[in-house]
């Protein structure tokens, strides 16, 4: 909520030339990993407009993930659309039909906005399967839908490109008083309005931009994988997934669920041995819940007392 | 006293008042919280609403601002009807309230809980322009805030200055007309005579106010006229000397405190 320093502008540098080295540094696997990450962190910063600034908890993000990744999978798998005009259209269809869907949905408070979005994303799942197969590939999917890049490093650099363009593009508007006002909702909403600003309008606006970013993500996702796969894409679990990023890194900030899809991505990659079926799903609930206990903010915040604490040491040592 | 004047003869020019409230109406189920209120408020005035707990001088705030749906009347400012209205679109019209209960922005330091208030209703502006922070200073400084109070969070800060920052959000809206729900509650003697100098100026200015208080010695000096209600009734209606001889007000009002 504070301005753009020389500072912040120095510690995205540094970090994007880090990622942008990375391939250099570590094996196709990892890079593999990071990739997931690189999407996770989208479908963070896109949850994150909406439901970790407003408070108001989008349980339905798939859905908006899927409009994306359906639109451009079928104009460009079944109809040859070039990919460089599905995917803007898939974002526009995203963002039309999520306001569509879930302007209803905004005027219900709390809980049951939730419960709104969560039935979106079953009732989209059930449509899938119903409407059309011959488009959406039923129950079974799609498969070989198009893909963008070969290898896993333009992979990796493609969703990486992406990432970091939303991120900072997220970071710059939540910087502006847009972004103070979302924040604001979530303190007190009625406070906002009696300030005289629509919070209807404002909540509507945000939802946009985070369908905008849920649309892209889902776009290139599937183009990424190359099919969809209706029962991974609906699962509450993956939800859940996109919750716990934000939670643990950090909400209402956007390195906070860059950082907590990064972290989440690696430590289920390395729990895999371990813990190879479902399992590891409970140790989200547990991961979430120590570091609630030890810090509600989030990693995020963590790293910024360290931060402070190192600087107020640095400037007793001078 | 050539305020007080000044006052006086534009009351008696305007024809129509700036807010006026007819038969107001408003219940929570089986219960009536209004009970066919009318009542105006002219331009520059001051007007005292006092009543015990209960009275339902809080809901007729929520009826004004229109967080609270009334259940039949009317509500108009300058003769032009505002109940259709949504509450940042009275707002608009110049109409602000602060809260009994102080309801800052919990993660926001002083200077940034003013800058919601200042904000445009215009989505656009808000990501084009940047803060006035110039602004903000001016309005925690009139309302009293000091320099170092300025980056302190609501966690941080007394009642007192709770209610001073609730303050200077609603001034930041640029109201013409103010309704102080419980201003003085909780304010230590020196909190108290800092408040009741601020409303005096804006007084002065020409604001129109309708304030609430419990603190009648210190409501006193700052109104025109006065309404004592109860179980969201008037009771009584005049100067502040007529409303306290009043003998149901006498009856359930002294009684009470
Ligand atoms: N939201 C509400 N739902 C139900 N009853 C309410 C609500 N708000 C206020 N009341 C009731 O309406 C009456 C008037 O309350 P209020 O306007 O807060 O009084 P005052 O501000 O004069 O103390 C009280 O009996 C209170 O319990
Ligand atoms: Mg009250």
């Amino acid at each position: 909520m504070t301005g753009i320093s020389w500072r912040h502008v120095a510690l995205w540098a540094v970090f994007i030339i880090f990622m942008l080295l990375l391939p250099e540094m570590v094996s196709k696997g990892t890079l593999r990993t990071v990739i997931f990450a690189n999407f996770l962190a989208i479908f963070a910063i896109s949850w994150d407009v909406i439901s970790g600034r407003t408070g108001y908890i989008s349980f339905g993000h798939p859905f908006l993930i899927g409009i994306g990744a359906y639109t451009t999978a079928i104009l460009s798998y079944r109809f040859g659309m070039p990919v460089g005009l599905s995917i803007p259209l898939a974002v526009c269809v995203t963002m039309v039909a999520g306001t569509l869907f879930f302007l209803p949905a905004l005027r219900v408070k709390g809980s049951y906005f939730a419960l709104v979005t969560l039935a979106f994303m079953e009732l989209m799942y059930q449509l899938v399967q119903v409407i059309r197969p011959d488009l959406t590939g039923g129950t079974r999917g799609m498969s070989g839908v198009t893909t963008l890049a070969r290898g896993a490093v333009n992979n990796y650099y493609l969703s990486f490109g992406l990432m970091i363009v939303i991120a900072v593009s997220m970071w710059v508007l939540m910087k502006t008083r847009f972004g103070t006002a979302l924040s604001a909702i979530g303190m007190n909403e009625e406070s906002v309005r009696g300030s005289g600003l629509s919070t209807t309008r404002l909540k509507l606006f945000a939802f946009m931009v985070s369908a905008m970013v849920a649309g892209l993500g889902g776009a290139f996702y599937v183009h990424y994988l190359g099919s969809i796969a209706p029962r991974a894409l609906f699962d509450i679990n993956f939800v859940f997934t996109i919750i716990v990023a934000v939670l643990i890194g950090g909400a209402s900030t956007i390195v906070g669920p860059m950082l907590g899809a990064f972290f989440l991505t690696f430590l289920l990659e390395y729990l895999r041995p371990y813990l190879p079926g479902a399992e590891r799903y409970f140790i989200y609930g547990s991961i979430a819940l120590v570091i609630y206990m030890y810090q509600p903010k989030g990693l995020y915040e963590i790293v910024m007392q360290q931060w402070r604490k190192y600087r107020v040491v640095k400037a007793g040592e001078t | 006293m050539a305020e007080v004047s000044r006052r006086k003869s534009r009351r008696d020019l305007n024809v129509s008042h700036h807010l006026e409230v007819n038969n107001l109406v408003k219940m929570f189920g089986g219960l009536i919280a209004t009970n066919e209120m009318s009542f105006q408020v002219d331009e520059g005035e001051s007007l005292g609403l006092i009543g015990p707990n209960g009275a339902g001088k809080t809901t007729i705030f929520s009826l004004i601002m229109g967080e609270l749906r009334q259940t039949s009347g009317s509500i108009t400012c300058f003769d032009s009807e505002i109940s259709h209205l949504q509450t940042h679109e009275r707002i608009q019209r110049g109409i602000s309230r602060t809260y009994q209960v102080p309801r800052p922005f919990a993660d926001m330091n002083v200077l940034e809980n003013i800058r919601v208030g200042l904000m445009p209703d215009n989505i656009w502006q808000m990501i084009m322009r940047r803060p006035d922070p110039e602004r903000e200073i001016e309005l925690a400084q009139s309302v009293g805030f000091a320099e170092n109070d300025f980056l302190r969070h609501p966690s941080e800060l007394s009642i007192g200055d709770l209610r001073k920052l609730e303050l200077a959000r609603t001034l930041a809206t640029d109201p013409s007309l103010m309704l102080l729900d419980e201003v003085f509650a909780g304010l230590t003697v020196a909190e108290i005579a800092q408040m009741a100098e601020l409303i005096n100026q804006k007084r002065e200015a020409g604001m129109t106010m309708i304030i609430v208080s419990h603190d009648l010695k210190s409501l006193e000096p700052l109104i025109d006229r006065a309404i004592a209600m109860n179980y969201g009734a008037i009771v009584a209606e005049g100067s502040f000397a007529d409303v306290m001889a009043d003998e149901q007000v006498r009856a359930t009002y002294l009684g009470d405190e």
